[in-house]
């Protein structure tokens, strides 16, 4: 009988624990959503929710955007480098932003708490959630043409903003000043927090229960647990080095293509990603952080091999991630990021997927839409006088698999953001919704046929609303596997209210008039196979 | 015609497998239940064998009350009629694009959506714009609405849905078209009917379940009503959580959409009322679901976002959270890791102590190792329990973990606690409810056996397994009363109050829900009416229910919001609140109180059935007693640990817990704490 003596802990009380967790990790995303005010993260759901050890190590996530897992993982850790432990009061959040420090881009704001159990600090709650403006050149804070890191909007360092006696107002007045719309990030704010005083209860909740050597024996069982997961995955691979590449369209400033290359080295059990060979960081707004890059790989190893595979700082054990310091994906602290987050992030999986394409095809989906398709109108609205800021995101074709097509408008890979219904524009903002429909024709043709896209046209209603795209695949089309056709790329088209037409770059910064239209079509998710004439 | 003899009211609740049955004589009192097989090809016959079962006949019979997963299973197993959808010019594949987030995010190989409720070519345009404020941008012209209307005609369906934009704020154009289709076509859906608020994809699906639902649920009810004659009133419980009309269910057939579980809801309310517990947690664990609900302060729970076999339904429907674990959930390794469900060996092959074949360890298999389930007793007189073939399974779990066969038990009987206890917690944490305030109401097969370990895990200070367990839908559809909800879009920011608009909306909207109930004879004075707002801080989404009386006074509705929203986020401001809209419920009390019910009792004796050995921790069996439920003396205390069963489910009291039936027939459980 295998008696397995490197256990002290009771397998069936490591799975109640992990249950408890998990629940506290859920509830903390459920009360942002619910308490927050910016529909960004209300409506759409851009947030994230973890919770880690005393390390910064990461033990639960939610069911949260993939883009967050594994910058989650680090922010505690980096934030640890930053403000020693010895510094924490109970009741202390404090919120932080810097890409460089367990970031990604800077509207995506992290509030961290510690919590104490009998005065010492045995796990941290961090709320992650995405600010509809964190300041900087433009509403939005999508600064397309921005060629450094201040332009992007405010930095946040490490900052104590309630204590367990409330908020310290001057502080929070200080990142107030430096935002648009100062009453509905203050909301969020609170939110943010919220979110993590229930964490605090309920985590000590568990340990009180259990008893904290219990639970930290747990809670490195579960570390244990996840790493034995990711290696039985890794297993699955054939052992062998891939290389694969895909290309950005451009970096803002109107310059050429930029490569994401991996090479990809799979050894029984371990396997190491080396991006060295991308592109040197950009000069615009598309750079990408280590930590959005581990994300990345974290999010394709868990689709190609282990999607049961629990989120924590276990399963980063066998993967080594490797990235060029000045590179695109390791880019110097004063260069701009915000696209990285959700285009580059999306590129990376792209070029892990074709390095894969021979090896374990029939786990893959072709080329998918993959970036946010993200327009951010901003305007007044002439009804209510309210200046006002729509994000939204478009979903577009889904890549075909080796046994289906691929599935029309919707959102791939790293994000999971909804739209925002016609209905719900039309009474907030100064533009109205002509029609949404299926970009019929756009996905790629194949054995299986890759999804279409959408088409989705606005027309402006108000007298002056400025529009910013931040849009890839306009130029790169989602590509075919095995033989399997690209889909049709992005396009968006500005119809003038006097009749003239022109084409919108993906990512630019426009003003628009009343009556003008703005038809958006996103890009078709490409073929498998080799299409047969007919 | 009604006759003298007629003096049976009926409660009868069928579900996808069983059928319960739950009746009073009016005049003598008798009180009759059964639990029978259903008919799911035949609904009525259902309710006939029911009605065998009883030994009660239609002539006999002066109201029948009934839920049923009629609407339910049509919708989860597609069996759908062919509808035509109308939409405004631009929007027909609204359905298909949908929020474009998709259901997976980790499966690449599942299809990131549902397929559309309607295929591209039955999707018809039409051309006419309503604006957000509810002007006509584009009129609906009358040649228009005959084009649409012999579009419709050719493409041959049975129903329509017709999903207007903006038909919320406006709904001239889709009561213009209804009108010209109607010349040729019986059963259409309005979507500002059913569900008059913004966001086009959610309504639009609601409307279209609601048109493919009508042919089927009016050929059912037509039949019924035919058995029924005019001797029998004939009732249906709704989602919602009360009972409505055969007319109005048929113009609505979706409101049955969560029909059974909003039974089971309801009777837990009554409970409530009964022992003027304040909050109370609804646990209804089964074979493979498990429902759980929460009723505050005896009212019942709604909400108005949900979501039915994945597709979102927007109307009003008891806050049931199901998760997909019961009793036949299975145990597995996972690597090191020991997970339960979510795959279950259903009602077939069944756990392996069933002997049906099955093989793999369950839930249920755990609790037969640990001695809870009784082998001399057939459940539901049919199946024969084996404690071996439990054993053998958790066997082959124990031995891939290194533990022993009821170490395992124990464990695999903790974690399915631990998912049920996440289960719990979504139903309270959603509403901001501290589950610690709550007693936990235990019904179902599986309910009472886990009912005293979760009431453990959360602390939770009083268990109640209420009489009438095993029939507990078939209780509350007995005891419901009629009722009538809505809700409207409001709008209204406190800077900018409207008192006089409000109070008409209130009135206008009171006297249309009314109307059913009048019309099925009782009294107006008998009539309660609740009005309850849904108030937010301006940019917020969610709203928080307060509820309010007439006329609306605005400084106390915000300083009850502001009371409200500390509760559930632990924070509150002075700022500017919307009431975004206005939810009514009107009632009238059933004419069947909880109390006039008693279950019928054996011969009372405290001396227990039989003596088993049942582990309740690791240490090792203990000696413990096995009791009749229907013998138990009224106030008598029973010391754990201890087995209570009848026909269909038993109560395990480990160490530490007390149980005793109070004078109605309740089971009160007093949980104790861990040793």
């Amino acid at each position: 009988m295998n008696t397995r003596p490197d256990r002290a802990v009771d397998p069936f009380v490591v799975e109640v624990i992990r249950n408890a967790l998990t629940a506290i990790a859920e509830e903390m995303s459920l009360i942002v959503m619910r308490s927050a005010r910016s529909p960004l993260l209300r409506e759409a759901g851009d947030l994230s929710s973890a919770l880690t050890d005393a390390d910064g190590r990461l033990i639960a996530q939610g069911r949260d955007i993939p883009a967050h897992l594994g910058v989650m993982g680090s922010t505690a850790q980096e934030f640890l480098k930053r403000v020693p432990a010895q510094r924490l009061q109970p009741g202390d959040v404090w919120y932080m932003n810097l890409p460089e420090a367990g970031g990604n881009h800077l509207p995506d704001v992290k509030a961290i708490r510690p919590i104490f159990v009998e005065g010492r600090i045995e796990a941290y709650a961090v709320s992650l959630a995405h600010w509809a403006d964190i300041g900087g050149a433009k509403p939005g804070s999508y600064v397309p043409d921005a060629r450094d890191a201040w332009q992007e909007g405010l930095r946040i360092p490490p900052l104590r903003v309630f204590t367990q006696n409330g908020p310290d107002r001057e502080k929070l007045d200080m990142i107030l000043a430096n935002v648009r719309g100062a009453e509905e990030r203050e909301g969020d704010i609170l939110a943010q927090m919220a979110s993590t005083f229930a964490a605090d209860a309920g985590v000590r909740e568990v340990f009180s229960r259990y008893g904290a050597p219990v639970v930290r024996e747990a809670i490195a069982d579960l570390h244990k647990q996840s790493e034995a997961e990711m290696r039985a995955a890794i297993r699955t691979l054939p052992n062998g080095i891939y290389a694969g590449e895909d290309w950005l369209d451009d970096d803002g400033l109107g310059g050429e293509p930029i490569a994401v290359r991996v090479r990809i080295e799979i050894r029984d059990d371990e396997a190491i990603f080396d991006f060295s060979r991308s592109a040197d960081a950009a000069a615009g707004p598309l750079n990408a952080t280590p930590f959005t890059t581990s994300a990345s790989v974290f999010y394709a190893m868990k689709v190609i091999a282990g999607p049961d595979i629990q989120p924590n700082a276990g399963c980063a054990r066998p993967l080594t991630i490797i990235t060029r310091e000045g590179s695109l994906l390791q880019p110097p602290a004063d260069k701009p990021v915000v696209g990285g987050n959700h285009e580059t992030s999306q590129r990376i999986v792209d070029a892990i997927f074709k390095a894969f394409e021979d090896v374990i095809p029939t786990r893959l989906t072709a080329g998918s839409s993959t970036t946010s398709g993200l327009l951010l109108f901003s305007g007044r609205d002439p009804r209510t006088g309210q200046w006002t800021t729509l994000y939204e995101v478009h979903g577009g074709g889904e890549g075909a698999r080796h046994d289906r097509d691929g599935m029309c408008a919707v959102r791939p890979h790293m994000s999971n953001v909804m739209n925002t219904p016609a209905e719900v524009i039309e009474a907030n903002y100064p533009i109205m919704i002509e029609g949404q429909a299926l970009r019929r024709g756009s996905g790629g043709k194949g054995v299986h046929r890759g999804g279409d896209g959408q088409v989705r046209t606005y027309y402006i209603n108000g007298p002056e609303v400025f529009l910013t795209t931040m849009v890839e695949r306009k130029v790169i089309a989602p590509y075919g596997l095995r033989g399997g056709e690209a889909g049709k790329t992005f396009a968006i088209t500005l119809k003038r209210a006097g009749g003239e037409t022109q084409d919108i770059k993906g990512k630019t910064h426009i003003r628009l008039q009343q009556g003008d239209r703005i038809i958006m079509k996103t890009s078709g998710g490409g073929g498998y196979g080799a299409p047969t004439n007919e | 015609m009604r006759n003298d003899s007629s003096t049976w009211k009926v409660g009868i609740d069928i579900g996808g497998t069983f059928t319960d049955v739950l009746a009073i004589d009016t005049v003598g009192g008798e009180i009759r239940t059964a639990k029978v097989r259903s008919q799911t090809q035949d609904p009525v016959a259902s309710v006939v064998s029911a009605f065998e079962a009883i030994g009660v006949g239609w002539p006999t019979v002066s109201d029948l009350m009934h839920g049923t997963t009629m609407a339910t299973n049509a919708v989860v197993e597609d069996n759908l009629a062919p509808v035509a959808l109308v939409s405004t010019q631009g929007f027909r594949d609204t359905i298909e694009i949908g929020r474009q987030n998709r259901r997976e995010l980790y499966l690449l190989h599942v299809t990131p959506k549902l397929p559309p409720l309607v295929p591209e070519h039955r999707r018809v345009e039409v051309v006419e714009r309503i604006g957000p404020e509810g002007q006509v941008l584009k009129p609906l012209a009358q040649d228009e609405a005959c084009r649409v209307a012999a579009l419709i005609d050719e493409l041959n369906v049975d129903a329509v849905a017709i999903a207007l934009q903006q038909c919320f704020v406006n709904a001239e154009h889709e009561k213009a078209l209804a009108e010209q289709i109607s010349k040729t076509l019986e059963y259409i859906a309005l979507s500002h009917e059913m569900s008059p608020e913004p966001r086009e994809f959610e309504r639009t699906n609601t409307t279209i379940l609601n048109a493919a639902l009508m042919p089927l649920t009016a050929g059912y009810l037509d039949k019924l009503q035919a058995g029924a004659g005019t001797g029998t009133n004939v009732h249906l419980f709704h989602s919602a959580g009360g009972m409505a009309s055969v007319q109005a269910v048929k113009k609505r057939p979706l409101a049955l959409a969560l029909s059974g579980p909003a039974a089971g809801v309801a009777a837990t309310g009554k409970v409530c009322t009964h022992f003027k517990l304040d909050n109370a947690i609804g646990f209804d664990m089964g074979g493979t679901t498990t429902d759980t609900c929460v009723v505050i302060n005896g009212n019942v729970q709604v909400g108005s976002n949900q979501r039915l076999a994945g597709r979102p339904v927007r109307q009003l429907m008891v806050a049931v959270e199901s998760i997909g674990a019961g009793g036949g959930s299975i145990a597995r390794t996972e690597g090191p890791a020991v997970r339960v469900g979510p795959v279950s060996a259903g009602a077939r092959p069944g756990p392996a102590c069933y002997g049906l074949g099955g093989t793999l360890p369950t839930v249920t298999d755990a609790n037969m190792t640990l001695g809870y389930l009784n082998t001399e007793r057939r459940l539901g007189g049919a199946i024969r329990l084996n404690r071996e073939l439990a054993e053998t399974a958790i066997e082959t779990l124990a031995d891939s973990l290194g533990r022993s066969v009821h170490e395992t038990a124990l464990g695999v009987y903790r974690v399915a606690n631990a998912s049920m206890a996440r289960a719990l917690r979504r139903v309270t944490v959603e509403r901001g409810i501290d589950a610690r305030t709550c007693s936990l109401v235990a019904f179902g097969g599986a309910g009472p056996m886990h009912a005293v370990a979760l009431a453990r895990e959360f602390g939770i200070a009083k268990v109640v397994v209420p009489k009438f367990s095993s029939v507990f839908s078939a209780l509350g559809c007995l005891t419901a009363e009629l009722s009538y909800a809505e809700q409207h879009t409001v709008r209204m920011p406190s800077t900018d109050w409207d008192g006089e608009r409000l109070a008409t909306l209130c009135r206008s909207m009171r006297d249309r829900l009314s109307g059913p109930i009048l019309a099925a004879g009782r009294d107006a004075g008998a009539i309660d009416t609740r009005f309850i707002a849904l108030i937010r801080y301006t940019g917020q989404s969610d709203t928080v229910e307060v509820p309010f009386d007439l006329p609306c006074d605005p400084a106390k509705l915000g300083a009850d919001f502001m009371a409200q929203h500390k509760i559930l986020y632990g924070f509150a401001t002075e700022e500017a609140w919307h009431f975004e809209t206005l939810r009514l419920t009107v009632s009238a009390p059933s004419e069947t109180d909880l109390v006039d019910l008693d279950e019928a009792r054996g011969d009372i004796s405290t001396s227990p059935i039989s003596l088993d050995e049942c582990w309740f921790d690791a240490r090792g069996p203990v000696a413990t007693r096995r009791f009749e439920r229907s013998a138990l003396p009224i106030d008598w205390r029973v010391q754990g640990p201890a087995v209570i069963e009848d026909d269909w489910s038993t109560i395990v009291l480990p160490p530490d817990a007390v149980a005793w039936m109070d004078t109605s027939g309740h089971l009160l459980i007093e949980p104790g704490t861990d040793s």
